[in-house]
């Protein structure tokens, strides 16, 4: 039977936890680089006691010791995760401690993208521990500083722990940040969501630099605060902490003035530290605490409020868009992150996710899109998806708080996405249309906004995360709709309170001079209300019509972002007329490296030219001569790579060009490229890819850190007669040796050729590989010899 | 205080394989690069004192027993650039592979000069004593499998959030630890010599069969 957290809380009105496990280990006779959860089996009765003296200070909840307790800390140990969990769950049990809640501390891996532990993987790790925790009372995350990782555990915990009540802290630093970038507001607007039972912040500094902290965290939930810091800071020299007991609790004073009601002490702190919170709390009340947390997405790093008109990019879909399309079907994940980038510099806040097509797999491409795009931005993100499994593929390794996009009035919408929602914690996109499609009129939309409305609230899906989309019509076809709609969205926002989104552009379908028509139909729907325009930023136009709007209503004050962007100082660089670079041929701006100008001349000559006869004649034979001139040392690799840049830039224009004629693209023969297991250097294999991509090969482009199996499905897949792996270091080089082996074994077919920093020709050979590539021209020239072209 | 306000340009172009002399717009390469990466590092260290006989485990390989011959302390640290250098890194290659491959070099020349001012740092607290200079994993026959004990023993990952791979790789990337001997009389300091140098794998010059300074 789990245990109901607020009523504890309400019985108990605070709750005190334990202190340092570590520094008393340590005085016990832990030795320097000892595993502290082995004492456990080795030394229980050293265990039980700290816990008791705890427990005999005034401690409530005693944590575990198995703060490293996974699958991967362990590996050394002759034990298995079970084992030392239920024997320090039981050690526990012996002190006699009201509560025990099972401790987990961070993996001790970094999660992708800047590690190489998969999100997937750390929710299994988390999970071990979760159901080896069966007799816990309470399931607590400590000292975490991803957000990410956070959710993995978290999400183990509300699937395995048997509704255990689950308590998280991180661990900031003095700039409100953890060591990955997570900000306090979306720490707390993502793990509220996930319906964790407190939250709070432990480690790293001493109570003093925790205040500021706390204070606005205790600004950003509603959820019981836990304060658990150290003892100050710690001495290099003697390794010790200094911060005194008395003052420990007469600073923790301050904590509950500010809201919190869990108090405990993490590094450094004794059971006299305990004490002295407790006899602080004798004469203390609770602060009562009712926050209005405001309508609000996030990355990790990143919060948007939505209390003025926030825009949604949208040109990460392929509705319309062959080239957007064809990308997906080859799963080139640099395009959409190149859209991704080109939104943002536009000006997006937050940036729509479609890439549903009938032919792949959505839940495997949503799920890859959101973690590729939330590698390099910030940006919130809002997933757009019809298909209930690719939502919830996205939502499940989301990093923080998105939008869904979307439910409407039907009911196996509602029943689908609403619980979805909640689950995740997320915002919805509320569609006014039902099984009788879009009602005509402004009430019959108001209707339907107030029923989503209501199935969100009794779902507990709270009304400030619930947007309406009013739906434009094209005012060419349904002329008299275009009003309605506004008045819908006016009064969705004035009478339900809720906020709105709306795409615009389809409005001016089927008209002359569509910018104007879109522009002057989003100024209106921003003054009708609209919060959430879905439009797209990199039209100069919509970006600065949102931002006119902003001035004029005040918002924007004293006119700051409109004069940083339109002011006599912004005034933006012309783009290069093109008659700068006519005196300039292709292959000369590919040999100088000029990006721009290559594709504006490629642009030029594909007016009066064969997009064949532009690769065969000028693009490659530009490339051989860079190849050349870097064999010869007269350049080196960076003007190399800058003359890559420039012939890349051509090539998609190309692209483009072949994709709205409908040819069939260029492609001399694919080749698989990966960075071995382990390895997570990649820019020397990002080069070759340029290369090989700039003369006609289709690369699969496995990235980093590649399971041996997957190099050897996608080439089974692809049927690929060249395989290219990259090592840098020679820990990873017995990868390299496995990838190959299993190659040979299962795919007779192809050859390999290896490269990186730490290969010889002669360690090649003997690990079994077709080729030795000493750069990436070299793969180049090896590719020409394996596919005879 | 660390103040690191310019990357060691010879040293980065170095790095990514460019020994000639750059033009007017590999400058301006160069300076966008390096504004970008400058507002992107988050420098962080963190170090502790050990009596050598305490850390023996840690301390494998002919070389660096040699290295500490006469010392009866050693200071362990960790400096590191931070996830968000990785990140920078990560952006800037995704739409532009010539200005990620060079805050890449940067950002190895820049950990290097970190490396420096941390040590200056460091040793500040111990004036009265003799020390060697910094030695890695990685370096001889010091393996870096030590790598994950090491940082354990500092704690690494809670002070600075500085973790190991399976192979023995350091994430965020632009990380280095580094041992520092400590003596109460006078040590003899050998070579430094290429072993050091992050180049040591693929320089150029060696393959030649000599050497760069």
């Amino acid at each position: 039977m789990s245990l109901n957290f607020k009523k504890i809380l309400e019985q108990e009105k605070f709750l005190v936890l334990d202190g340092g496990m570590g520094t008393m280990l340590q005085a016990g006779g832990l030795k320097l680089g000892g595993i502290p959860e082995m004492l456990n089996f080795t030394n229980p009765d050293l265990i039980t006691n700290i816990h008791k003296a705890y427990v005999n200070a005034g401690a409530d909840i005693v944590y575990t010791n198995t703060f490293g307790a996974n699958r991967l800390k362990m590996a050394k140990t002759h034990k298995s995760v079970q084992q030392i969990i239920k024997t320090a769950i039981a050690n526990a049990k012996k002190s006699g401690a009201k509560y025990i809640a099972l401790d987990i501390g961070p993996i001790g891996q970094l999660l992708e993208p800047t590690g190489t532990l998969k999100f997937e993987e750390a929710y299994d790790i988390f999970k071990e521990q979760i159901q080896a925790g069966e007799e816990a009372d309470f399931i607590v995350f400590e000292t975490m500083t991803d957000l990410l990782e956070v959710r993995a555990g978290v999400l183990a915990g509300r699937e395995y722990g048997n509704g255990k009540p689950i308590l998280v802290t991180m661990t900031f630093e003095e700039n409100k940040r953890t060591f990955t970038g997570c900000e306090i507001p979306a720490m707390a607007l993502t793990l509220e969501g996930l319906g964790v039972d407190a939250i709070g912040i432990n480690c790293s500094l001493g109570p003093e630099e925790l205040m500021p902290i706390v204070k606005e965290l205790c600004q950003w939930t509603n959820l019981p605060v836990i304060v658990k810091p150290n003892a100050g800071l710690p001495d290099p020299v003697t390794n010790a902490y200094h911060f005194n007991a008395e003052k420990f609790g007469s600073c923790c004073e301050k904590f509950i003035d500010m809201g919190a009601v869990i108090l405990g002490g993490c590094c450094g702190t004794t059971p006299e530290h305990i004490k002295a919170i407790v006899t602080m709390l004798k004469n203390k009340n609770p602060v009562q605490r009712k926050i209005a947390i405001p309508s609000a997405v996030c990355s990790a790093n990143k919060t948007v409020i939505i209390n003025q008109p926030r825009v949604i990019g949208e040109r990460i879909n392929p509705t319309g868009k062959k080239r957007f399309k064809q990308a997906l079907i080859e799963q080139d994940i640099d395009y959409i992150l190149n859209q991704a980038i080109q939104q943002i510099e536009a000006g997006a806040d937050i940036l729509d996710v479609n890439v549903g097509l009938p032919d792949i797999n959505e839940s495997d491409m949503m799920q890859s899109a959101v973690k590729a795009i939330q590698g390099i931005t910030d940006t919130p993100l809002q997933l757009d998806t019809t298909d209930s499994k690719a939502l919830e593929a996205g939502l499940r390794c989301y990093n923080g708080k998105p939008i869904v996009n979307s439910v409407n009035g039907e009911e196996e919408s509602l029943n689908t996405v609403l619980p979805l929602v909640k689950k995740y914690g997320a915002s919805v996109v509320g569609l006014t249309l039902d099984k009788n499609g879009i009602p005509k009129t402004a009430q019959g939309r108001f209707e339907i906004a107030e029923r989503i409305l209501n199935r969100a609230l009794a779902l507990g899906i709270r009304k400030e995360d619930v947007f309406i989309d009013c739906l434009t019509l094209t005012a060419s076809a349904e002329q008299e709709g275009v009003m309605q709609t506004l008045e819908a969205l006016h009064r969705v926002k004035t009478e339900l309170g809720l906020h709105t989104v709306l795409g615009v552009s389809n409005i001016s379908f089927g008209l002359p001079n569509r910018e104007l028509v879109t522009r002057n139909f989003l100024t209106m729907a921003l003054y009708a209300g609209l919060d959430l325009p879905i439009i797209n930023p990199n039209t100069a136009s919509m970006m600065s019509c949102v931002r006119t709007y902003k001035l004029l209503a005040n918002i924007d004050k004293n006119a700051v972002d409109f004069i940083a962007h339109y002011g006599l100082d912004s005034a933006q660089p012309k783009p290069k007329n093109l008659q700068d670079s006519s005196n300039i041929n292709l292959e000369s701006a590919i040999l100088s490296g000029l990006k721009s100008e290559a594709g504006m001349i490629t642009k030029k000559l594909l007016e009066s030219t064969e997009p064949m006869v532009i690769v065969n004649d000028m693009l490659i034979p530009a490339l051989d001569r860079a190849g050349a001139d870097f064999e010869t040392g007269k350049i080196f690799l960076p003007q190399l790579i800058s003359s890559a840049s420039s012939a890349q830039s051509a090539f998609e224009v190309i692209k483009n060009y072949l994709c709205k004629s409908e040819t069939e693209s260029v492609n001399r023969g694919t080749i698989v490229l990966a960075t071995v297991k382990g390895d997570i250097h990649d820019i020397g294999k990002n080069i070759v890819k340029i290369l090989l991509e700039n003369y006609g090969y289709e690369v699969i482009d496995l990235g980093k850190d590649v399971p041996y199996e997957s190099v050897v499905e996608a080439t089974k897949q692809s049927h690929a007669l060249l395989v290219g792996l990259s090592a840098l270091m020679t820990t990873t080089l017995p990868s390299m040796e496995a990838t190959i082996k299993l190659l040979h074994e299962h795919c007779p077919w192809c050859k390999t050729v290896v490269g990186g920093a730490v290969l010889t020709a002669d360690y090649a050979e003997k690990i079994g590989a077709d080729f030795y590539a000493k750069d990436a021209k070299e793969t180049v020239d090896i590719a020409k010899q394996v596919f005879l072209n | 205080m660390i103040n690191l306000n310019s990357v060691d340009r010879i040293q980065a172009f170095r790095y990514m394989g460019f020994y000639g002399e750059p033009d007017e717009n590999f400058m301006k390469l160069a300076d966008i690069c390096e504004k970008k990466l400058l507002s992107a590092i988050k420098p962080r260290y963190c170090w502790q004192l050990f009596q050598k006989s305490d850390i023996k485990f840690l301390l494998l390989g002919n070389d660096i027993q040699k290295h500490l011959e006469h010392c009866e302390q050693v200071i362990l640290f960790c400096a590191t650039l931070s996830q968000s250098t990785d990140t920078c890194i990560r952006i800037t290659q995704t739409s532009d592979i010539l200005a990620g491959m060079m805050i890449d070099a940067m950002a190895s020349a820049l950990t290097e000069q970190l490396c420096d001012s941390v040590e200056q740092e460091i040793l500040i607290n111990f004036k009265n004593k003799y020390s060697t200079w910094r030695f890695s994993a990685g370096y001889g026959d010091m393996p870096l499998q030590i790598q994950d004990d090491f940082l354990k023993l500092i704690h690494a990952q809670k002070r600075i959030g500085v973790c190991v791979t399976d192979s023995g790789l350091m994430i965020p990337r632009k990380s280095v630890t580094a041992i520092i001997g400590l003596s109460d009389t006078p040590i003899k300091k050998s070579q430094k010599g290429c072993i050091t140098c992050n180049l040591f794998q693929n320089c150029p010059y060696r393959a030649k069969g000599g050497h760069c300074n």
